[in-house]
């Protein structure tokens, strides 16, 4: 839960500043300002801290998901290649 | 990084379509040193003059990455062949109409986008997807930890399935920028979308897959 400290402006301004600038800090196209500005916001702020830090695991999980599948064995041109020689005569 | 996996050839293995004459095509068979050492532009190009050797190595460079991205989208493995084996003719058959300010794959993933999603109207909403949960996921796994080997697989899953119930116009531009790590550029040209929309729709798309690996995690916890 956010303290009641928290909740100055100048917290809640960053607060909207971040979540308005996550798409992009998950790009890296913040500049190091931008940057510094978001992280810092989410250390006081728990539930950006959480949601940052879930994304950057999603974005990890999901990365790792790029090697093919097992079943990807036989390479897929054969087939194309054969079907346009096909098409082609 | 997407980068290298699309990135012509280094400029010293470059070969200028222009720069190779008639003559040179013709004592060769063809292609001087074989197709493998032109960069897509040069081979495009050959494939439009009838070259269908130049448009067999476009295939072969290209056909598995396309593969992947469309089962992904599909979730069905012989569906995503059919769609690929389209997207290739469909190239193929259009290769001179191709306009060379864009790059060959993204020109070719759009073809196999919109193939799939021809193809996805034309499928009963009920029906379902022939892929089991997880089968996707496995893949080659060198980590020798068996818990750490379960925990990794278990995550996979959770994101596969995570990936394949989001509404299919915040599934692509997901797999394109996040999985298959294009450029937010390249991925809103496939999608032929301006930047804004598609960042916009990716972002909605991350935030939702990972509501899904925040309850599996907090499960987990439990």
């Amino acid at each position: 839960m956010m303290r009641l400290r928290d909740m100055r402006p100048s917290f809640m301004r960053d607060h909207m500043w971040a979540r308005r600038h996550l798409a992009a800090y998950l790009d890296g196209a913040l500049d190091t300002r931008g940057r510094h500005r978001l992280e810092h916001h989410a250390h006081l702020c728990p539930k950006c801290h959480q949601l940052v830090a879930t994304l950057v695991q999603t974005l990890e999980g999901l990365r790792a998901l790029r090697e093919p599948p097992l079943g990807m064995t036989s390479p897929i041109s054969d087939s194309v290649i054969a079907r346009l020689r096909e098409e082609s005569g | 990084m997407a980068g290298d996996r699309h990135a012509f050839p280094p400029a010293s293995r470059r070969v200028r379509f222009g720069e190779m004459s008639d003559s040179d095509a013709s004592s060769s068979g063809g292609l001087a040193s074989g197709p493998g050492g032109l960069g897509d532009g040069e081979l495009v190009g050959l494939a439009a003059a009838g070259r269908r050797d130049a448009f067999e190595e476009l295939v072969r460079r290209h056909a598995d990455q396309l593969y992947a991205v469309i089962l992904r989208l599909t979730g069905d493995a012989g569906e995503a062949e059919e769609v690929v084996q389209e997207a290739f003719l469909r190239a193929w058959r259009g290769i001179d109409r191709f306009e060379r300010r864009a790059q060959f794959f993204t020109w070719l993933y759009r073809i196999g986008l919109n193939e799939a999603k021809r193809r996805a109207g034309r499928r009963p909403a009920s029906e379902p997807l022939s892929v089991e949960d997880g089968a996707l996921a496995q893949t080659a796994d060198f980590s020798h930890a068996p818990e750490r080997r379960a925990e990794q697989h278990a995550l996979r899953v959770v994101l596969e399935r995570a990936v394949r119930d989001l509404p299919a116009g915040y599934r692509a531009p997901l797999i394109l920028r996040d999985v298959e790590g294009l450029s937010t550029e390249q991925a809103a040209e496939i999608m032929g979308l301006k930047e804004a929309a598609f960042k916009s729709r990716l972002h909605r798309a991350r935030l939702k897959v990972r509501d899904a690996m925040d309850a599996y995690l907090a499960d987990d916890a439990r």
